[in-house]
């Protein structure tokens, strides 16, 4: 099978990289097609392989008892699986699953880890992008007990929409209700609120987002901050 | 096990009311008004809307898999009568 091509990828952290530390990850990418909700990384075991998302994305819950909550949303701007073998852990205790089905590019952890040790550039820049996805996890405790539901939502969904190829997003309310850390009547009552104003449609098992101005005016300075980080550590804007 | 749907009535007229369009299985229409009290009390504990100014205003109108109408549960039957206190 042909190797992954940088000029080819579409996981933004891959294209980011100078072409010498893409040729250290090259040869050990291996191309896998993912499924809605496929585990990628289980909470408390080692983790044997990353995923560069290329199509659709990954949720990071944390399981409570009265259920998952998400922490936090990787997709092809991330690697899924970095943050604990970056930060010298060979585990996390939060699950990671695949959200939005597609296909992701996976390295083993010792590939992974043998291309960390030989590059300090390619070090610093996968630092970098821990240090983006930190902010976004403190965003979410921040909306989280910041903003009422609907802004949640909002936030939540533009998120997806930028992880996302098109506008359509398929999931159920009991899904959602996972996703924001509410009622399943809760994530009903705000779908039909941003749909009241034409924001989004929503269909049994699927939300289409119609007005993505409106849905930022909406989440305010609950979305924006990681992503502005992310331009600024990763792409440099 | 029957499937129950609940539907929230907020506010009056066709907007004023988020329907489910999920439900729930449970054994009977006892079991639903049980859920109904205890997913009320989750939501007026912790869950924050723009949308809703006052749970205590929500109603549950339960329907089953027909659309019709099995019970309603007003949110402030999460509370005690106040006659049975003191």
């Amino acid at each position: 099978m042909s190797q992954p091509q940088q000029s080819t990828v579409r996981n933004r952290l891959l294209k980011a990289l100078t072409p010498s530390d893409f040729a250290l990850l090259q040869p050990h990418l291996e191309l896998v097609a993912t499924e809605l909700r496929q585990p990628l990384i289980k909470p408390n075991e080692p983790v044997k392989q990353l995923y560069f998302p290329e199509v659709g994305f990954s949720s990071i819950t944390t399981q409570g008892s009265g259920g998952k909550v998400e922490i936090g949303i990787i997709g092809r701007e991330g690697l899924v699986g970095v943050i604990p073998l970056l930060l010298g852990s060979d585990r996390t205790p939060h699950d990671h699953f695949v959200q939005g089905p597609g296909e992701m590019l996976a390295i083993s952890s010792q590939a992974f880890c043998g291309a960390v040790n030989e590059s300090a550039s390619l070090h610093k820049l996968l630092l970098r992008f821990t240090q983006v996805q930190y902010v976004q996890t403190a965003q979410t405790a921040f909306v989280n007990a910041s903003y009422q539901i609907e802004v949640r939502l909002a936030r939540w969904l533009l998120m997806c929409h930028d992880r996302l190829d098109g506008d359509e997003l398929r999931l159920t309310h009991e899904f959602l209700s996972m996703m924001l850390g509410t009622q399943r009547t809760s994530a009903t009552l705000a779908v039909q609120a941003l749909e009241g104003h034409r924001f989004i449609k929503a269909q049994r098992g699927r939300v289409t987002i119609l007005d993505r101005e409106a849905l930022e005016n909406l989440a305010d300075d609950g979305y924006g901050l990681p992503e502005a980080e992310y331009a600024r550590l990763i792409e440099g804007a | 096990m029957p499937r129950y749907f609940f539907n929230v009535r907020h506010r009056p007229g066709p907007a004023g009311l988020a329907r489910d369009p999920e439900g729930e299985e449970l054994v009977d229409a006892n079991a639903a008004r049980e859920r109904a009290l205890t997913v009320a009390r989750a939501m007026i504990a912790r869950d924050r809307l723009v949308t809703i100014r006052d749970w205590m205003d929500c109603t549950f109108e339960i329907t089953d898999g027909d659309g019709q109408i099995v019970l309603t549960v007003p949110f402030s039957d999460t509370v005690p009568d106040a006659d049975n206190g003191d």
